[in-house]
């Protein structure tokens, strides 16, 4: 008996060695020393990241959290960021001092929860627009930014629209830094060789591909594996179709309607031409599929021209964008998908000045400038550039996002969750696995929102 | 020593800090998540209590049901095939003079390296990019795509997993009956032998009787470690495609820190303790012997 009772305290105890330990959360179990392991961890890079003097006496001392670790990025809107935060620390020295505190992108929004859990909220972090924000809206954790955006900073930025997404009951929540369009990407050689011009419908996009096919190369890399890139697709077919999704969100429509079912069919359609090793690819393999040379096409934010500049400098002249196609009888096809990366300041931070002053470093000249010419992508102020420095492919970015009659969020972050968001990519990609067909896929979407959405 | 050993107090002092260390972080932590377990909780805002929600949410979770499906897979595969390979490696080491140490060392060594290398270096052995396919078509065959292909009731993804944690977990199983095994008396085989005993027949007789009770043990520690599983598939697929190599502990991993839906989470961390107690409970119960004196 006493060895039963010990070997069952003995599976207690391992078992809880799962739930204390990596997985944990049953372990919210330990919420508490989770939050103290985060915050030890978080800071630990920070603490290399400069030479940051303990603060004296009257300097401010301010923390900004970011998703990539600064001193070994290869990303050049990282690297660029952090030039930005150097400048700060060096013009505002012995005044202010910013810390940055650095994880990957996977980890970004446990350990900031597990910050912002324990009191300990950055005084500026950076977020995404869209359900991402809005957790942070609505317990009040991020501050509102109108007043010192009145002031005479928002007169700086290009137009009132770049705010639309940071907006909750007309209070700016978060600052945008920089855009970047969804478009498409093509090898300019292959298409030559397939004797393909850039196609501005369905129907051309279809035959460019059965062109390439024949010719002997594989016509679109994409990865399903990062589900969200498949789901961006899929978010540019419905929308193309006409789907409108706040009649979605707010329950006038059901997912399963005419519109995404034909969208889903598209998705199908287009599949045909997808490289073998799609279900499982990650979306930097995919990318390096068009780099590399493996495949003609690739649907991507315009932020994956820094990664493939980066990666491949001699693709760059090879590499032509091109807005994504129309579907005749659909939508107005001059839509195109953008994103923004956001700075929001905490509600609860000791100084705000410094914040601020932190945030505007982020949205003047220097930085813009930068943005566009360096990182590839929008900038968000009336900056100046130099397009000759900037990489090719950006002027073509630029042209579709000038052309754009509106823009639009990807659909995973324009659900009401995260979780709504994920629930979309995995029913795309079990479309485009052949696991459910378009009507069983949206009628467990319409399912889901119906147990999930209060 | 048996001084030492009435002195109630010195007990106390020598006990205490692993009393106190247990109950902080262990004991202290699965009452919270079981308590998180009926609440709302994201981690933002206090948790607010919600009864039996989280355990009817987990009944039409169609991600649990492949959770469940998965980790009773993962189960019963590791503790069949780790129990087979642990006793036959372990029967052979015992057997050779030479190399012993040495094979002993190589069978074992996976053991000690991090999972969440070994789950990169594996992913890019199966990946069909490099490794395996790409050697496979130098022969003009074309390999299945190991980590993708999710057309069967259990996928491939998984029998290549669970491939790859039996290599790495088998050295442990053989240590637990190389242990056992070499501490059964000589003469118990050297009486069997002039008797007219072949070598296959003493393993039969006289020694899977006499490590039964380790059989259990290992069992338990098999059983326990495959529910919880983490590493190899968090590092080889993610959970995916799709979610078709989801086990409970990536699920809840994605539960939890993915949607901060901590209370949700807990729940699955509840499940996944019930579910260890009672495979601990059947195993011992299974397995129930009386020692014999060796």
């Amino acid at each position: 008996m006493k060895k039963k009772v010990l070997s069952i305290l003995l599976t207690v105890a391992m078992t809880a060695s799962l739930l204390a330990g990596c997985g944990s959360s049953g372990a919210a179990g330990g919420a508490a020393p989770a939050a103290d392991s985060g915050a030890a961890d978080a800071a630990a890079p920070a603490a290399d990241d400069s030479a940051a003097p303990a603060a004296s006496g009257d300097v401010q001392e301010i923390t900004w959290m970011f998703w990539d670790d600064l001193n070994a990025t290869e990303d050049l809107i990282s690297k660029g960021y952090k030039e930005t935060i150097d400048r700060f620390n060096k013009d505002y020295e012995g005044q202010y001092h910013c810390t940055p505190i650095t994880t990957n992108l996977e980890e970004y929004y446990t350990k900031l929860n597990a910050l912002v859990a324990s009191g300990e909220t950055p005084d500026v972090f950076i977020v995404s627009p869209g359900p991402n924000l809005t957790t942070y809206v609505e317990p009040g954790v991020a501050a509102d930014l109108t007043p010192y955006l009145d002031a005479d900073w928002k007169g700086t930025f290009s137009s009132d629209a770049v705010f639309a997404q940071q907006t909750y009951d007309g209070k700016i929540y978060a600052v945008p830094l920089n855009i970047a369009a969804a478009c498409v990407f093509y090898n300019k050689e292959m298409f030559k060789e397939a004797g393909v011009e850039v196609p501005k419908t369905w129907d051309e996009l279809i035959d460019a591909c059965k062109k390439i096919k024949a010719a002997g190369h594989t016509p679109i890399t994409i990865s399903a594996g990062t589900a969200w890139c498949l789901s961006m697709l899929a978010g540019y077919l419905c929308d193309r179709e006409g789907v409108d999704l706040k009649k979605i969100e707010s329950g006038e429509e059901s997912w399963n309607n005419t519109k995404t079912i034909n969208a889903a069919n598209k998705l199908i359609e287009l599949s045909e031409y997808f490289q073998p090793t799609a279900a499982g690819d990650t979306n930097d393999v995919a990318t390096a599929g068009l780099y590399n040379g493996e495949a003609a096409i690739l649907i991507q934010g315009s932020w994956a021209i820094g990664q493939i500049n980066g990666e491949n400098p001699d693709f760059e002249q090879k590499c032509g964008v091109f807005q994504f196609p129309e579907i005749p009888g659909g939508n107005d096809p001059n839509r195109v998908i953008a994103k923004s990366d956001s700075l929001a300041m905490s509600a609860t931070t000791k100084s705000p000045e410094a914040a601020i002053a932190l945030m505007k470093y982020f949205t003047d000249d220097t930085a813009q400038k930068y943005t566009a010419e360096v990182g590839g992508k929008i900038p968000v102020t009336k900056v100046e550039y130099d397009a000759s420095k900037a990489p090719a492919q950006l002027a073509d970015v630029m042209d579709i996002f000038s052309n754009a009659s509106s823009t639009f969020g990807f659909y995973n972050e324009s659900l009401f969750s995260t979780e709504a968001g994920s629930t979309f990519d995995d029913n795309m990609v079990a479309i485009y696995l052949k696991e459910k067909t378009p009507e069983q896929a949206f009628d467990d979407l319409d399912k889901w929102y119906a147990a999930n959405k209060k | 020593m048996d001084k030492l050993l009435k002195d109630k107090k010195a007990i106390a002092v020598f006990v205490l800090p692993a009393f106190i260390l247990f109950t902080l972080i262990l004991f202290i932590p699965i009452c919270q998540s079981i308590y998180y377990s009926f609440c709302d909780y994201d981690a933002l805002t206090k948790p607010t209590f919600v009864g039996l929600k989280n355990y009817k949410n987990l009944l039409i979770d169609d991600t649990m049901k492949i959770a469940v499906k998965n980790s009773l897979f993962f189960l019963i595969y590791s503790c069949v095939t780790q129990l087979i390979m642990g006793l036959i490696l372990a029967g052979l080491l015992t057997n050779i003079e030479k190399g012993r140490n040495f094979f002993k060392n190589v069978i074992y060594l996976p053991c000690v390296l991090s999972s969440a290398a070994l789950g990169l270096l594996w992913m890019f052995i199966f990946s069909p990019k490099l490794g395996i396919n790409q050697i496979l078509a130098k022969y003009g065959i074309e390999g299945p795509l190991w980590l993708m292909d999710i057309k069967n009731y259990i996928p491939l993804p998984m029998w290549v997993i669970a491939f790859v944690a039996l290599w790495q977990y088998v050295g442990q199983s053989m240590m637990l009956y190389m242990a056992q095994i070499s501490g059964i008396n000589k003469s118990l085989y050297e009486a069997s032998y002039i008797d007219g005993c072949s070598k296959v027949k003493s393993f039969r007789y006289i020694t899977l009787p006499l490590i039964k009770p380790m059989v259990a043990t290992a069992m338990s520690l098999n059983a326990i470690g495959s529910l919880k599983f983490f590493d190899l598939i968090f590092n080889m697929t993610e959970g995916g495609p799709n979610k078709k190599t989801m086990v409970l502990a990536t699920h809840l991993y994605e539960q939890g820190f993915k949607y901060f839906k901590y209370g949700y989470a807990s729940a699955i961390g509840t499940i996944l303790l019930i579910l260890c107690l009672l495979m601990t409970f059947l195993i011992n119960n299974v397995f129930k012997t009386e020692n014999y004196e060796m």
